[in-house]
């Protein structure tokens, strides 16, 4: 199974595979700007300190707090920010992040995949990673 | 003495000495007892059939298990879920999986085994994960 049959809105919106498949770091991890350990707030990986070790909107919104990221209006280049966002699937539950490059694309680590650069956010929406619930920024 | 040849569904033709005294009965008897023990619990074969079973399991779960970053979802794949079930003859295997190629086993490690062996500094560090479970599991006496 492809890509695009998993993601079938990257088709139109377009993408590039920016990496090897690597399963020493995840998406949480990618979007924070690591690829050394991979985040989940299972008790056997890592998580941040003093952050609930829960699969909710707010403990993964939390996580990316204590790296200075606060919640912000929408998903629109400011040049002054770095950007995240977070999907959730129809239980509401975080399934991916992906960050904002300097050039407006948007960089996802896939699970154990590869890395890809991907134009819009929307190019991921899916089955199985839902939608983007939430957008955080942090100044550069 | 009679010689018959009795036809036998699980050991072929087989010649038995039936109708004779206690001595001759006895060894028949033993005889089966050694046949039954072969075919019913071969310690060899069930190793072999376990290990195939994993590996099969294995290939499955790294094909299907898609690109999730949840370890939630990544344990709780069908196939992954039947190497849990598995249980304690699942250790080595996963031991000797992890040596090979780390991958994410962690949870099934702990399910099975109710040990944590990696140190907090290096949770979420895949090779640091696998190399403190290998550890532990030649500390614990495992074999692979």
């Amino acid at each position: 199974m492809s890509l695009e049959d998993v993601f079938p809105n990257l088709r139109t919106s377009g993408y590039t595979i920016t990496s090897p498949r690597d399963p020493t770091y995840n998406c949480i991890a990618w979007a924070a700007n690591e690829m050394d350990r991979w985040w989940w707030p299972n008790p056997s990986y890592y998580w941040p300190n003093g952050v609930p070790r829960s699969e909710t909107l707010e403990a993964f919104t939390q996580a990316y707090a204590t790296l200075g990221f606060t919640p912000c209006e929408d998903a629109t280049l400011e040049f002054e920010y770095e950007k995240i966002v977070i999907y959730v699937n129809s239980a509401g539950i975080p399934t991916h992040a992906a960050r904002q490059l300097p050039n407006g694309r948007w960089t996802s680590k896939l699970g154990k995949f590869e890395d890809i650069e991907h134009t819009d956010t929307s190019g991921l929406d899916s089955p199985v990673y839902g939608s983007v619930a939430i957008v955080l920024r942090r100044h550069l | 003495m009679r010689i018959l040849v009795l036809p036998s569904a699980s050991f072929g033709a087989l010649p038995i000495a039936v109708g004779l005294g206690e001595e001759a009965e006895i060894i028949r008897h033993r005889f089966l007892e050694a046949m039954c023990h072969y075919w019913e619990l071969p310690v060899s074969r069930r190793t072999l059939n376990s290990a195939h079973r994993f590996h099969e399991l294995v290939e499955d779960w790294k094909a299907n298990c898609g690109p999730t970053s949840s370890v939630t979802q990544l344990a709780m794949h069908p196939a992954y879920q039947q190497i849990i079930g598995m249980g304690p003859e699942a250790v080595p295997l996963i031991l000797k999986e992890l040596e090979r190629s780390p991958d994410h086993w962690f949870w099934a490690l702990s399910a099975i085994t109710g040990a944590d062996p990696v140190e907090p500094e290096d949770k979420g560090r895949l090779n640091k994960m696998a190399y403190a479970w290998i550890r532990w599991g030649v500390e614990q006496g495992y074999t692979w």
